[in-house]
Order: structure tokens, then sequence, then C-alpha cells
């Protein structure tokens, strides 16, 4: 329970400093404009934000009924207020919805000494910066299970009071739900789950044609395992607890086994076309913030032939 | 007992457990201590790398080093320690004889023998065993078996004697009692210290005792130092510090004086090996001779006390000479031959400073205790009535004829003279140099041998009357004497005949010199207190004890036994005569407990068959608690490790080390750069400022007029020779001569501002130094055209009243104007007169001394052995050198004539270069003279 409630109030101080760190990261950015890469051929769709009435998820307007129509199209509740009734119209919907998925268990608190932010700050950070620039470029963005996808320009206040007041418990992996075939989806986090669960989360993702990018956060000690002597290694999130004699002899197994562990990872993501990145917290969040951009702003096929990397990828 | 240490245990057989510690130690090795705990997110990684050989971390070997400790602790402590058991003699039933040194050089541990004794009497007593007491010093005591408590009562009421004592004269009492008493045991209560016939001793008791139980007790105690051979030597006091054993050590010597007060303290330290090492007091021979007590602090035994009297003062004799320029030729001169002859003896105070009259009334202020006039003539009668009643008061009055004797005449000599001197051996006189003949038997020459060799060229002579007989001390080979002395009041009136340098006579060269004059100062008085002359000393009288030392150096009355002794005793003390002061209290005689050929050695006792104690100066004391708690205390800061260890302290220590080790290098540099203030940089500054180059200074007058002109003026003269000359000189100083170190300056120019008030007397006293030094100092009043009209109108001026202010407390040489001759006018250009702003003021300078047969017109250039120290002038040098920044002269100069400036100029190069060269022209003169001479 106490450190639950220590891991709550760590979230809330980085939901803070990420809130002010983002916009100054976003602003640095240009505006990111997402070309509609799935629906290029579509003549008529062209260029997103349509701004008339269409095939959409979003409200636009209301407009009187007209005879003919089908009964069922009538929006009762608005019909209600004075003598017409009216129709309840979408705005036809071009544009990308982006989900983000910022890892807010507590194994993302981690932070080692050699590191500035621990994961999850970094984590927020750039899925606030990202959300800023994604808004402002014409996009939704939305967290899956906890917000819908909005084009506010406030995006990151409304994610900032969407997290603090969340009560869920924090899963490392978005849940699963079902995406539109054009939304786009980075996952931020560790990715220190089992295989055998990303891979899960993958499929159900994808099954709708949607794409999307995984990022695996890591902190620098993470990555070296610089520990030595007699130490006991605890997961966070309750996982067990393992004890090394002398630590600095496990170091090459487990830079071995992180690496097998993100060979299996990237196995899976290839095969979807997705991306598959890794990000390490002692660099900085623009590097991170610029990869990301990138692989938007160009096209899923020549993104993979371009070897952008954020950080230190394995 | 373990061997070397004061250590015992109660239970032996336990410390078999410390056999257990290497088992303890491999259990301690294997224990794993508690892991540091991380919490790592990739966790479920580790679990799949496959399980690595577990081998238990090592515990850190200090840790277990400390438990050992700690449990090797409680093995001892359990073994029952007991830190200097007790050392009785025991199962026996005879009588216990105890043999207890008890000399002086007993006294230093004196508690801890008597301790041992009270100790072994108490055994015994609880033995039901008598006991018979033999202090060593008490040949003649008659020796009892005792039952315990009478023994402790007699060991209570022995103390140390204060003079050595030969134990061997103690043994036929020994050997009596013991052939009386039949089986005994013997315990010696040693002091380790042999003063002479200690080897005769052990060889006798080895034989006394025949088969009888010996046990002697020895060591265990501080080394036993005495003092000997105190000596009041030229330069300072020395006394020799003596001990016993090895070993390196280091003390304390202190000085008293009569009343007991501190006088001084003298450090003294042994090298290794050695057995003797000096003290020396660096005092004043005022002080010294006031010391009349050295004691070794600390060491409480008469051996180490060593009592001063009169015999070891030194006298402080005046020397005046009546020859005013003796430094001339200085190794001639009649004040080194007396010096060299009474530096032996006596602190010689030359009066080669100022007239003969000055001189004397000086050392008569002084009170010395004896003067020797050197061929001093006529004296005011005002000095010779105080020389007269200085005689009365016991005053020693020496005089050595010469010329000028020869034509004064006063009564301040033994008998009436004959004016005019004799010369025997010259080409208008018909008789021989005359040998030395005889010294008079009741004269105080009396007993020394006479010299063949010393020759008497000339002489002044007696009147022949009555008493010239009597007062002849001594004579030449034709009756005429040599030396005559009477007794006036208390004191003493000495004539040599002779001269005291080489002119008259070779006496002064011969030892007989020294002799006779060792046996003159014998006669005077050793402090300035009137009255304590020669004549009132008795010879052989006997002197009673005044106050004696006894055994531990402390001044008692003296003891009923004591006895007095003759006047000159000059041996070490014996029973009968306790070290002590004897006679009248304003001059005791000192008696000491060694003489000053004394020295100690240790006693040998190995080839002694006996069984060995030390003297434990300790209770026996039970270590069980200290090593309990200690173990306690190993075992709680165990605890605190391993609680620390784990994580909270190794990571408090990792994440604090840097900043912390930080913040305190911070502190400690800030603890550092604090008391080095900017003041001693900025004296160092200057110091380097000063001597990177040569530099003209001036002196800061505050008046900023003044002070800029000098400036400029001082910067126009170092552009001058810089463009003139080799000298390239710095900027040129302002200095402070109250504040500033003023020798690294060859020149000093001194602007005197009229109305100038007298620099404080520290700047006075750094200037005297200057000069002294060979500094020059150039002082400039600036103001000839101020000097009124008249004969001696330009000393009138208001700047020269302000310099003869500042001048009248600095020691200033005889002045003259600057010769035609001098070197100043030849050092870089030839000059006749040195101009500034104005031509009309006189340049002074140090008169050249100037000897009586030279003329001038030999010698074109004249310059003394070094250079004036001091320079003044009025035509304000500076005003004339002072140029504005671009270069055009700053004031106009008066009465203005084209070439002045140029004049001005070259007079500061003359000035500088004297100052920089010296006499060095005034021998350039005669190079074309030596080049001719060469066959040029």
């Amino acid at each position: 329970m106490a450190a639950e409630t220590k891991h709550a109030t760590g979230e809330i101080a980085a939901i803070r400093r990420a809130d002010g760190e983002s916009r100054s990261l976003a602003a640095s950015l240009p505006r990111l404009v997402l070309e509609a890469r799935r629906i290029a051929a579509n003549v008529v769709h062209g260029l997103h934000g349509r701004r008339r009435a269409g095939a959409g998820e979003s409200f636009w307007q209301y407009r009187r009924f007209v005879s003919g129509e089908p009964a069922q199209s009538v929006d009762w509740r608005r019909s209600a207020r004075d003598d017409h009734l009216y129709v309840r119209e979408q705005e036809w919907e071009a544009s990308h919805t982006v989900w983000l998925w910022p890892d807010r268990s507590p194994s993302m608190a981690f932070a080692s000494l050699q590191s500035r932010d621990s994961k999850l700050e970094r984590t927020l950070i750039v899925a606030f910066a990202l959300a800023e620039l994604l808004v402002a470029g014409g996009e939704r963005v939305g967290i899956p299970g906890l917000m819908n996808p909005t084009a506010s320009r406030s995006v990151i206040d409304k994610m900032a009071q969407a997290m603090l007041h969340d009560d869920a418990a924090r899963l490392s992996l978005p849940p699963s739900f079902v995406p539109s075939a054009l939304a786009e989806i980075v996952v931020l986090s560790d990715f220190w789950s089992p295989i055998p669960a990303i891979r899960n989360m993958l499929a159900g993702l994808s099954a709708s044609g949607a794409h999307g990018t995984l990022v695996q956060i890591v902190d620098p000690a993470e990555e070296s395992f610089p520990y030595s002597g007699r130490v006991e290694f605890v997961e966070p999130e309750g996982a067990g607890a393992i004890t090394a004699g002398r630590a600095e002899k496990w170091t090459d197994d487990y830079v071995a086994r992180v690496a097998l562990h993100r060979d299996e990872i990237r196995n899976e993501t290839s095969r979807l076309d997705w991306l598959f990145s890794t990000h390490t917290t002692n660099r900085s969040a623009a590097e991170l913030l610029l990869f990301l951009h990138s692989g938007m702003m160009v096209s899923k096929a020549s993104a993979r032939t371009a070897t952008v990397k954020a950080g230190r990828s394995a | 007992m373990i061997a070397g240490l004061p250590l015992s245990f109660a239970e032996p057989f336990l410390l078999l457990g410390l056999l257990s510690l290497p088992v303890l130690w491999w259990l301690l090795r294997v224990m794993p201590p508690r892991p540091q705990r991380i919490e790592f997110p990739p966790t479920r990684l580790l679990f799949d790398i496959a399980l690595k050989e577990e081998t238990p971390a090592r515990t850190p070997w200090w840790l277990t080093l400390l438990r050992l400790l700690a449990a090797a602790l409680v093995i001892l402590a359990a073994a029952g320690p007991i830190w200097n058991p007790q050392t009785g003699l025991a199962g026996s039933s005879v009588p216990l004889v105890i043999l207890l040194d008890d000399g002086w050089s007993a006294a230093a541990n004196w508690d801890v023998r008597i301790k041992a004794a009270d100790e072994l009497i108490a055994n015994a007593d609880n033995d039901r065993r008598g006991v018979a007491l033999v202090p060593l010093s008490e040949p003649a005591r008659d020796i009892t078996v005792m039952p315990g408590g009478t023994a402790r009562v007699a060991l209570r009421q022995l103390a140390p004697k204060p003079y050595s004592v030969e134990r061997v004269e103690t043994l036929p009492a020994i050997e009596h009692f013991l052939k009386v008493t039949g089986d005994c045991e013997i315990a010696w209560l040693t002091d380790g210290v042999d003063t002479g016939r200690g080897g005769e001793f052990l060889e006798g008791l080895s034989k006394t005792i025949g088969n009888r139980a010996l046990t002697i007790f020895e060591g265990g105690t501080p080394s036993t130092l005495a003092l000997v051979a105190a000596e009041n030597a030229a330069a300072k006091m020395t006394v020799k510090v003596l001990r016993t054993d090895g070993g390196v050590a280091a003390g304390v010597v202190r000085a008293l004086d009569q009343k007991n007060s501190p006088i001084g303290e003298a450090h003294y330290s042994f090298g290794p090996q050695d057995r003797e090492t000096e003290a020396a007091f660096d005092l004043p021979v005022e002080l010294r001779n006031d010391i009349a007590r050295l004691e070794i602090s600390g060491e409480r035994s008469a051996g180490a006390v060593q009592l001063l009297d009169k015999r070891w003062r030194r006298r402080a004799i005046g020397v005046v000479s009546g020859s005013s320029s003796d430094t001339a030729q200085p190794l001639l001169a009649s004040t080194f031959y007396l010096t060299r002859a009474l530096a032996p003896f006596a602190d010689v105070r030359l009066g080669d400073r100022g007239a003969p009259q000055q001189v004397i009334a000086q050392f008569l202020d002084q009170k010395l205790p004896m003067m020797v006039l050197a061929d001093v003539g006529t004296l005011s009668p005002e000095i010779r009535e105080s020389i007269n009643a200085w005689i009365e008061q016991g005053g020693v009055l020496v005089r050595f004829a010469g010329p000028r004797l020869a034509q004064g005449d006063d009564d301040l000599v033994p008998v009436k003279l004959r004016s005019g001197g004799r010369s025997l051996g010259g080409s208008l006189t018909w008789e021989k140099p005359q040998h030395l003949a005889a010294f008079a038997a009741e004269g105080p020459f009396a007993g020394l041998a006479v010299p063949k060799d010393v020759t008497v060229n000339r002489q002044v002579l007696a009147e022949p009357d009555a008493a010239l007989a009597t007062r002849s001390w001594a004579s030449l080979e034709d009756g005429t004497p040599l030396v005559t002395g009477e007794h006036r009041g208390k004191g003493v009136v000495s004539l040599f005949h002779v001269s005291a340098d080489m002119r008259w006579s070779d006496l002064p060269m011969s030892g007989t010199f020294v002799e006779m004059l060792r046996r003159i100062v014998d006669m005077s008085g050793y402090t300035s207190k009137p009255g304590a002359g020669v004549a009132s000393e008795a010879t052989a009288e006997t002197v009673a004890p005044l106050h004696t030392l006894d055994g531990f150096g402390t001044f008692g009355p003296p003891p009923s036994t004591a006895k007095p002794l003759p006047a000159d005793f000059r041996d070490r003390a014996t029973p009968d005569h306790p070290p002590g002061f004897y006679g009248p209290a304003d001059g005791p005689l000192a008696v000491n407990t060694l003489a000053a050929a004394d020295r100690i050695a240790p006693l040998d006792t190995t080839n002694l068959r006996a069984r060995r104690a030390s003297y434990t100066n300790a209770e026996p004391r039970d270590l069980r608690g200290i090593l309990l708690s200690a173990s306690l205390a190993l075992f709680l800061i165990d605890a605190v490790v391993v609680a620390l260890l784990g994580a909270g302290i190794a990571v408090l220590l990792r994440r604090r080390a840097a900043p912390a080790a930080l913040a305190l290098a911070l502190v400690l540099a800030a603890l550092l750069a604090a008391p080095s203030p900017s003041f001693a940089d900025d004296k160092d500054d200057f110091a380097i400022k000063a001597t990177s180059q040569t530099r003209l200074a001036y002196v800061v007058t505050g008046n900023a007029d003044v002070d800029s002109i000098v400036k400029a003026g001082m910067a126009g003269l170092t552009l001058f020779l810089a463009q003139r000359t080799a000298l390239e000189a710095g900027d040129p100083v302002g200095v402070d001569p109250a504040h500033d170190e003023l020798a690294f300056f060859p020149l000093i120019y001194w602007p005197v501002a009229p109305g100038a008030a007298k620099p404080p007397q520290d700047a006075i006293n750094r200037i005297d130094a200057y000069m002294k030094q060979g500094g020059t100092v150039l002082f400039d009043t600036r103001d000839a055209i101020e000097a009124p009209p008249g004969e001696d109108g330009a000393s009138q001026t208001p700047g020269m009243l302000a310099l003869r202010n500042i001048l009248s407390s600095l020691d200033v040489p005889e002045l003259e104007p600057v010769p035609r001759e001098h070197v100043l006018t030849k050092t870089f250009y030839l000059l006749r007169d040195f101009p500034g702003r104005f031509t009309n003021g006189q340049t002074w300078v140090e008169t050249l001394p100037r000897g009586d047969d030279d003329d001038d017109a030999s010698h074109p250039a004249r310059g003394g052995d070094g250079v004036s120290p001091i320079l003044i002038t009025s035509n304000d040098l500076a005003g004339a050198w002072a140029l504005r920044p671009d270069g055009q002269p700053m004031l106009p100069l008066t009465p203005g004539e084209p070439r002045q400036r140029e004049f001005a100029f070259r007079a500061g190069v003359n000035i500088v270069m004297y100052t920089l060269t010296g006499n060095y022209k005034a021998d350039q003169v005669h190079a074309p003279a030596l080049i001719e001479r060469l066959g040029q």
C-alpha cells in the first residue's frame, strides 16, 4: 500500500514536470504535418481535415430533417427543443487518430544514478510533446482506455487531467481495443513484459490494420548492468526477487539476454510492419521526439530503409 | 611474569583458547553479509540467466579482524591478566637482609625504591621473618635483625644522601653481620649507578655472601641524570648532562638565581648511545652572572643540581684607546692585543666609538669592575674625579703607556712619572733593549715564570722614590719598573710602563701578557656592585655552611654534621661537607655533589650470581575490566558496521562522497587562505618589484606637489641614465621608510620639505640601518635660492632646519663639502660642482680619511673605503631632472644658463654611479701610471 502511494505521488510529480517540459520541447519542433499515407490514393479524401459533413466519428452540425430520410437519423434530443426535426451530422472524418500509450507502471519509476530523469518522466515528456505536435498538425490524439481522441489545443492539459484522475491499475501495455484501420499507435514502454504478452498486444492492435511504433525506454543501468558485489534484485511490479552473489559476473549474460529480448520484439514488429526502437534516458528527449516525428512524416516503407534511430537501439 | 613486561595471568592455561582463533577466522570469512537490495525492472530477464555458482561474498577483512580481536580480548580477559604483579620474595623462613643504595643517584627514584623495600618487608613480615635494613651510605651503622614493623619505621626514616656513596665501605659491616647471623636471604635495591668503585663492591659482595640467596632489584626506572662541569664561556654558559644508559632522550636544564627565580632554560638531547651531552644557555653575560643554580627539570636529586658561585661569573672589562684612528690598521692597534689577551676569561667592551672621555664616562655609568686605558693622555678633572671615586669603591684601573701618556700628567697612575719616554737600543741611545727580569714576590704576578724572550725598546720612567720598590710588580733587568701598581681604597691602580701594542715592546705578543692580565682581572670585582673588590677577600680562611642541599637537591639548613671548609675548597662534596653554599651570603662558595671531571657509569651486575627483579612502579592492576569493555566496544562497532554495510552507509557514502569531499576541500582551502592576508602579499610584491630590476628610490613626503615633481625627476634621471650609461634602471619607486624595506635600493632620494616632521623612531632606526649597511641617502632641501645672504646663510634655510631636525637622531658621520678630488666628481663625468635647479647650494659628503702625510696634489682622486652613506644638497636636483610626459622640462632653472640642466643630469649620473661603483674610479685614475709602468 505504501509503495503504491509512493508510486502515485511520484507519478503526479512526473506528470506536472512533463507538462511543463513537453511544451517547450514541442515548441522546438516544426509543425508536424502528418501524411495521410493510407488514404493518399483516395482522390476524394486528399488531405484530411475536410471541414464538412460526411462520414466520420465526431459531431459536425445539426441540420433540418428533410423528408424522405430514414427516421432513425433524427436526433430526437435536439428536435425536442423546438418545433422542427433535426438530423445530427458527423464531420467527414478524414483525419488520423493517433493513439499514444505512455507506460505508467511502477517499473517505469526506476532511475539509476547515471540518469537525470526516471523512465516515467521521460515517457510522459515525450508523449505530451508528441501529442501537442500532432494536435497542432491537425491530428487527433487519444490514450486508449483513458482519453478519447481529441484535437483540442489544450491536449496536454487534457491528458494530464485524465492521468491525474485515473484510478485504474497501471498497466505496462495498452489494453486491447480495436483502433480504426487508419489509426496510428505509439507505445512508449520499457517492454520488460514477457514476450507472449507483447505478442498478444501487437496482435490485438494490428488486427484492424492499424500501424504503429514501439519505443522501448530504458535506463542506462538497464543497458550496462553496472552492479557488483552481493545484490538482491527486486522486480518492482511484484514478480519476485533474485540475489546475485557477485553481480559483476552477471553483466555479460544480462547484456546478451537483453539483446535477445529485443530481437524477439523486433521480429514481431517487423512481421507486422511496425517500427521498433529503443531510447536510453541519458540521451536527450528531443532525440526521441525527432525520431517519432520523422517516422510519421515519411511513409512507412521508406522509414524502414532509412535507418532512423533514436538513441542506442539494440 | 612475562619476560620484559610486568604482566602475569591468573589462569594462564585459558590462553590456549587463542588457538581457536584460526577456526573462528575461517567461520567468519564464510558467513556472507546482507546483500544490497536494488529495485531493478528487468529482473524477469535475470531469472532466465543460468544461476551462477553462488559463492558467498567475503566479509571485508577488516571486519573479520575486528571480530577476531574482540574474541581474542574475551579470551585474554578470561585468563585473568594482572599488570605489575606483586614481586615479593617468598617461600623461605630465614631473615631478610635489604641492602639499599641511598646515595644521590638513588634520590631520583627514591619512592620506587622505598616502595619495593616496603613490599619486601611486608612479605617478610607475613612470613614472620626478621628483616635487617642496610643503607649502603652508612658504614658505621649497626646492622640488626628487626621485626617487620620496626624495619618499616626505620625505612621511613631513611633519606638519600646528597653526595656520592661508595658502597664498598659498608662491606666490612655486612660481612660482620652475616657472620653473626648465619643463613639469610639478601635483597639489594640498587640504583644502577657506578660512581667509581662499583666493581670492587660487586667482587667483595659475591665473596661475602657466599652461597646465600641474593636478589638484585634493578631496572624499571628512568635513567639517572647528573649535571657536571658548568662553564661560563665567552658566548654562553654550558653544562654537561650525564646519564647511565642509552636511548634517545631530551630534557631541559633550568637556571635559577640566588633567590630561586628562574633565569633561563636550555634544552639538551642525548643521541642513542651518548652518555654525555651538553646544554647551553645563550643569555647576556649580566644574566649569566646571576645564575646561582642549574638543575635538570624534573630530576629530583642532588647530582642533578649544579651550584655556581662567583668563580663562574664573567667580568666585563672596558677597554679605551687614546689613539683615535685605530681602525686604519686594526691588527696593529693596541685594542686588538688587549681584546685577544682578555677575551678568554672576560668580556671585553671596546670603547671605539667616540672620544675616550665619553667612553670612560659611559663605562663608569655601566659600573664595569675593571677598565683598561691604553695610552690615554690627559683627562678632564671631572672624569678624573669620578674615576678616582670608582677606584675607591673597588674599581680596577689598568693603564698602558704610550706617546700621549708620556706627555700627560695626572694622578691616575701608581707612581710619579718622568715626563717623556725613554728609548732603548735606538741610534741615539747606548742601552740595549731590555729583558724582563723579575716579578715582585708580593705583587699579583708572584709565581709567574719570567719569559726570556720579551724585550722592551721604549718605556716611561718612574721618578725614583721610597715607595717605588713596593709598588713595582714587575721590573726590567736594569731594575726599572715595567709594571707598577697600588691599592687605593678597595680598588687598584696599575700601570704598564710600555704600550699595549708592538711599538714599544713585544710583551703584548707573549703568553705572559695574558697571564699577567688574568692575574689583574682576578683582583677585580665580579659585578657592578661596589665593594666586591678583591682587597676584602682573605685567603686561607674557613667558611661555614650557609645552606646545603639534601639528597633530593632542595636547599635546607645545614645538617649538624656539616663542617666548615677552607675557602679554596674545590673538591666534590663529602659526608662532612655536603653540597651547598658556604660562607657569607653575599659571596658564598659553592660545593657540588660532583666535581667537574666526575662521570657516572652503569653498574654492571651481570657477573653476580643472583636473581633479578625489576622495580615495579605501580600497583598491581587487574586488566579484566579493561579488556572486557574493549571487547564489548568492538562488538558494538561490529554490530553498527553490519547494520549499515548492507545498503544504508554504502549508498550514503557513495552518493555523498564526492560533494562532501569537495565541500571539505573548499572549507580547508578557505581556512588555509584566510590567515594569509593581503598584507604579506603586498610585502612580497614590493620586494619582487624592487629587486627584479635596479631601481632608484625616493622618499614619499606626503606633499602631493613635491612628490609628483620628485617622481618625474627620478623618472627623468632614469631615462637619462638609460640614454647615456649602461644602467637601464626600472621605474623609480616611492618608499616610506617607516614601512618599506629599504635594503633593495642603492640610492634613496629624500626631498626635505620645509617644516617636515621628524620621522618616527622606527623609521629612523631603519634609515640608520640602511646607511650602516652601505646604502646612500641623498637629502635635498630644494631651497638653495631661499638662503639668506651671509656667511652661513645656506644652513639657515627652512629646509636645512627641517633636515637638521631629521638628522638629529641619526648617527651621521662627519661631513664636508665635496672636495675637488673626491671620487664623486669623477665617477662618470668630470664635474666641478653639482647643480640642480639652483647652482649656489653646497653639496656635502662624508669626510674622507685624510692621511697625515698625504698631499692632495699626488692624488687626483680619493675615495674612502666605502660609499658615503649620506649626501646633502640644497640645489633641488629632482626639480632639474623632472620632465613632463611630452619630454619637455617641468620646471625652469635658476639662473638658467643653457647647459645647467645638462650638468644637473650629469651630477645625477655621477651620484648614481658613485653609489653603484664606490671608489672604483679612484683606482681607475691610476691606470695610465700603471700602464706606463708596464712598459707600454
